[in-house]
């Protein structure tokens, strides 16, 4: 592995299999003959990451992402290919690994409910193998950074959902991790709690280094906090490109919106380059390729078309294009 | 030095999350007065009818014998089973792999630490209840007794968090483990002398409460009859064979169960 890589995956492959009973057999045959299925949760994903890259790993659900980070961080073992983070094999290493890397999982707490934050700062940190000097130096150090002194005392389970995120990502941090994955840190917050996290985990990034392996559905997230993103679906990576060049990569394709003058009725079939994105009675968009129809064109078929009270013209946002990417590869697929 | 450093951290940090709700200790109080005292009520009118004593033992022995297991069941270990089923349904499972800690010595830890604080308060005020109410039996004077009930009761920590460690682990296969902890934790409550004391089983009865895992968890309820003077060799060694044959099961299961950890949506 590049001395300068923090993660570095091949060929990786996961496999799941399950027994499957038969509806037309009796329970005693489906005992003993069961069908075995198997499932090809990820399938020969390769990528490598730099230390201190802020990585976006997308996909639709039930793609492999999360599969794919368990499998990083040694919670599953691959049914074949090679991991490497930080030097260790996840699965032989699972333990020594887990000193050099933080886990936030949007979903689930790792933090004492009952008791003040402080206790899980030294719960953690003994876990973490820190002497008591290094918990108290490091969980200062946290509370400034994450600006935590608040509500440091409180016990856990009277956080907001916004403070309990920010404290549960510096948690994590505890130990001076070099790699830090986060799957769906944002999940159920408000607009600004959302804000909050992103510029922290950003300012994380810049002043310890801390490489960023994150998974969400929120595209604010990728765009606000990530440099490179990899897209997977259906188990395999589709996408590893600089996250300014996903939107790039779609610069030739425009979004036109029309309000009827009364409503829509009936929807032609259009020309090539131009195709429909959404079709309803108040409003339609047709989204248009200008390598194959120039926009003056396709505004002027447009206005053939339909009798218009207002046009709107603009670039496609980032999550259109994610969605784009995620369908035409299931259609292809 | 890391595991005893973190195992004590734990035992301190779940106290003190137990010290700052005291309603709990009230319902575990109220929890054993109600249970043991009407058995007591019982067994106190079952022996006075009998003449005070049955199969050479004393109401006081009987007592004594039941109060170490309610003791002993404060501790609540038998719950591992469904905090290990919990954490494999909820999926937070992964959150304790992703730490650089063994997962069932932890959850060992946690479960220890969960009911230490009840068990140390209402083993003290409880045993004092008892001996202002009946006195205590002659053998708790024996070098025999003094000596060995921290051994048996350590013995019976250990194989009670494997034999239910291991109930706990088969969530990892069948998902609901409901059944098979409803039929081990009956086992354990009546071969342990829960309803009956043991000295008053039938023969069959007292010798499979001797050589299950079930009874044999549950070895420091003997440790007050006489008869405790004579064979606690043989009962110790049978719950160090125990733990040896059990301890190898949840160690090799705990190994299959690594290898059958699923994500939801992944």
């Amino acid at each position: 592995m590049n001395s300068n890589n923090s993660i570095m995956v091949s060929k990786l492959n996961k496999e799941f299999s399950f027994s499957v009973k038969k509806v037309s057999s009796s329970w005693l045959k489906n005992l003993f003959t069961s069908e075995k299925r198997t499932i090809k949760a990820v399938s020969d994903v390769s990528f490598e990451v730099k230390e201190g890259e802020r990585i976006a790993f997308i996909g639709p659900n039930g793609a492999g992402k999360s599969t794919t980070i368990k499998m990083l961080t040694g919670i599953l073992f691959p049914s074949s290919g090679e991991v490497n983070v930080l030097g260790f094999n996840p699965s032989k290493d699972r333990k020594k690994l887990a000193y050099k890397i933080g886990t936030v999982f949007g979903q689930r707490s790792q933090l004492l409910p009952n008791l003040p934050l402080t206790d899980s700062f030294e719960f953690f940190g003994v876990m973490y193998d820190m002497t008591n000097e290094e918990i108290k130096k490091r969980t200062n150090e946290l509370v400034d950074l994450f600006d935590l002194g608040s509500f440091i005392d409180q016990p856990v389970r009277k956080l907001s959902l916004g403070q309990r995120m920010r404290a549960e990502v510096a948690v994590s941090l505890i130990h001076r991790p070099r790699v830090i994955f986060l799957d769906e840190p944002t999940i159920g917050l408000d607009i600004v709690a959302k804000k909050s996290l992103r510029d922290l985990l950003l300012k994380i990034n810049e002043e310890e280094k801390v490489t960023i392996f994150l998974t969400s559905h929120d595209v604010s997230d990728i765009e606000s906090i990530c440099n490179r993103t990899i897209i997977i679906n259906n188990g395999t990576v589709v996408k590893d490109l600089p996250t300014t060049e996903l939107s790039k990569s779609f610069l030739t394709k425009k979004n036109i919106d029309l309000i009827p003058k009364d409503s829509f009725d009936n929807f032609p079939i259009l020309p090539n380059g131009m195709e429909y994105s959404l079709k309803e009675k108040n409003k339609l968009t047709v989204m248009v390729d200008i390598n194959t129809i120039s926009i003056q064109e396709s505004i002027k078929k447009l206005l053939d078309l339909f009798e218009t009270e207002d046009i709107d013209i603009y670039n496609t946002g980032l999550e259109s294009i994610i969605r784009h990417i995620y369908e035409s590869n299931s259609s292809s697929k | 030095m890391k595991a005893i450093r973190l195992a004590s951290k734990i035992l301190k940090t779940l106290t003190k999350d137990r010290m700052h709700y005291p309603e709990r200790l009230i319902v575990d109080t109220l929890s054993v007065v109600a249970r043991f005292g009407v058995l007591i009520i019982l067994y106190s009118y079952v022996f006075k009818i009998n003449g005070g004593i049955i199969n050479n033992t004393t109401f006081v022995v009987a007592a004594w014998s039941m109060f170490f297991y309610f003791s002993f069941m404060i501790l609540g270990l038998r719950n591992i089973s469904k905090v290990i089923m919990q954490d494999v349904k909820t999926g937070n499972v992964e959150v304790l792999f992703s730490k650089p800690i063994s997962y069932i010595f932890y959850r060992f830890w946690w479960q220890i630490g969960l009911g230490l604080y009840s068990f140390v308060v209402i083993t003290i005020v409880g045993g004092l209840a008892l001996y202002l109410a009946i006195g205590f039996p002659s053998t708790f004077t024996s070098s025999i007794f003094i000596f060995s009930v921290p051994f048996i009761f350590l013995g019976g920590v250990i194989l009670s968090l494997i034999l239910y460690g291991i109930v706990g682990l088969l969530a990892f296969w069948i998902q609901d483990i409901n059944p098979v902890f409803w039929i081990v934790d009956k086992a354990v409550m009546i071969l342990g002398g829960s309803y009956l004391p043991v000295a008053l089983f039938p023969l069959l009865m007292y010798k499979i409460a001797l050589y299950s895992p079930f009874g044999a968890s549950q070895f420091l309820t003997h440790s007050v009859y006489e008869s405790w003077q004579s064979n606690w060799y043989e009962l110790f060694s049978v719950q160090f064979l125990w733990i040896v044959i059990l301890g190898f099961t949840l160690y090799f299961m705990f190994r299959g169960a690594k290898k059958k950890v699923s994500v939801n949506g992944g």
